[in-house]
């Protein structure tokens, strides 16, 4: 009697292999395909615009993500899509969408991207009813909470998704931005902006089995039609980086990583100081505990340090990214923040 | 069965290595020499823009740099002119 062949292989890990074959010829998931208008355009920025079919809340929702990422990880396709859910709601929402950096982009500062444009982005979202909510993610939180703590007009509410606030508290980027020997001035003097593949290296560092552990997740769950196309869009997005304007990552690395300056109150923009203090509307911070990239530590100190007298801390399994995009975000994160929104209509 | 208990190990050795290389990508012996390393690098490079930029202008063409800047000052351009457009729209307070 011949004993049962016995392999790595087994049918679970076949089955996902002949998924993968089956899925390849449809190419990766549309992304960033909610319908939408353009609301503005200025330099390579743009400002979308998601009208529900029934608008249900009168005050929009305006979306700021992080510069050096695409704005689509909030609309990862049908099903996926944070924006999607949201105007199925009944909101209004607005995303900025920061567009790609030209080599003369090199020269924007902090004051004009999260001064100037940001500020424009607020007064039209807000343009009809008054005032509108913020939500920034990640580097789009501190820059949306640095716009609202010296230009609180026109904002309702503050959330803060997975931002970093305190730097001294940063993990391992705030070790390495803060290594002596690296001189940023040196890399904007040879690469105007700050290269993505730079970025994304270092990003990897953080966890450098990321991308095995990954490839194990696929063979795992490939077989799982939802699984798979949830995979390859975050996949794409991941793998579509920005590169960074020059003055304003010299300011972010110098400033904040480096002097904590938010924390310590002595950021300004566009010449007008940025106290968290000053901060005295309802805000949200929410956390996640897995985030290796900005810890529960650096976002977490936001709600300590606002004037507001309504604010909420949300701290979540997960990590950086898979928390605000996958089916828990959209079982339990999700409405969280939209209850928030809703109920200060 | 044996995808499993390999799933295991491996979840097993991945968290560990992951643990090791956040201690290793801490020490700050490493990361100054790689922050030597790639600002040494970046000098570099910079030099030798600096040095191919000084030829190019040399036979009185504009560089690279040149026009980045004229680029740059006309978007700045443009953001005022909406800065105005915004401003005059906005309601004046009576004299």
């Amino acid at each position: 009697m011949k004993a049962p062949k016995s392999s790595l292989l087994d049918s679970s890990v076949l089955d996902s292999l002949v998924a993968l074959v089956k899925r390849a010829p449809r190419g990766l998931p549309p992304v960033g395909i909610t319908p939408h208008t353009i609301a503005w355009t200025e330099n390579k920025w743009r400002l979308l615009r998601f009208s529900p079919a029934r608008r249900r809340y009168a005050t929009p929702i305006l979306l700021v993500p992080s510069l050096i990422n695409r704005w689509y990880v909030l609309d990862l396709g049908p099903q996926r899509s944070f924006i999607e859910w949201l105007v199925a709601q009944g909101h209004e929402v607005l995303c900025i969408d920061w567009g790609t950096p030209g080599d003369e982009d090199r020269y924007l500062t902090w004051d004009d991207i999260g001064g100037r444009y940001l500020g424009r982005a607020v007064r039209l979202a807000a343009a009809d009813t008054g005032d509108v909510h913020v939500l920034g993610y990640c580097l789009g939180g501190t820059l949306a909470t640095a716009y609202v703590a010296a230009f609180p007009e026109h904002v309702a509410s503050l959330t803060a998704l997975a931002a970093p606030i305190d730097f001294a508290h940063g993990g391992i980027l705030t070790t390495w931005t803060r290594t002596p020997t690296f001189e940023v001035g040196s890399v904007l003097e040879a690469c105007g902006n700050i290269p993505h593949a730079l970025m994304q290296a270092s990003f990897r560092m953080l966890r450098p089995t990321l991308h095995v552990a990954k490839l194990v997740a696929l063979l795992d769950r490939a077989r799982d039609d939802e699984f798979l196309d949830g995979f390859l869009a975050t996949e794409r997005w991941g793998n579509d980086n920005v590169s960074f304007p020059g003055a304003c990552y010299e300011r972010y690395i110098e400033e904040l990583y480096r002097d904590n300056r938010l924390v310590a109150g002595t950021f300004a923009v566009c010449g007008r100081s940025a106290r968290l203090p000053a901060i005295t509307c309802p805000v949200l911070a929410v956390a996640f505990a897995d985030d290796h990239i900005v810890p529960v530590a650096s976002a977490q100190p936001l709600i300590d340090l606002v004037g507001s007298r309504d604010k909420q801390l949300v701290v979540d399994r997960g990590g950086h990214v898979g928390a605000v995009v996958s089916r828990k975000a959209a079982d339990r994160l999700w409405p969280a923040m939209q209850t928030f929104w809703a109920e200060r209509d | 069965m044996i995808w499993e208990i390999w799933k295991q190990g491996f979840t097993a050795w991945e968290q560990a290595t992951a643990q090791y290389m956040e201690k290793v990508l801490n020490n700050t012996s490493i990361l100054g020499s790689a922050g030597a390393l790639l600002t040494a690098a970046m000098k570099t490079k910079a030099a030798t823009d600096k040095m191919m930029t000084t030829w190019w202008s040399t036979i009185g063409l504009p560089t690279r740099r040149d026009q980045e800047r004229a680029l740059h000052k006309l978007n700045q351009l443009e953001s005022r002119l909406y800065d105005l457009e915004e401003r005059s729209a906005q309601p004046q307070p009576r004299a």
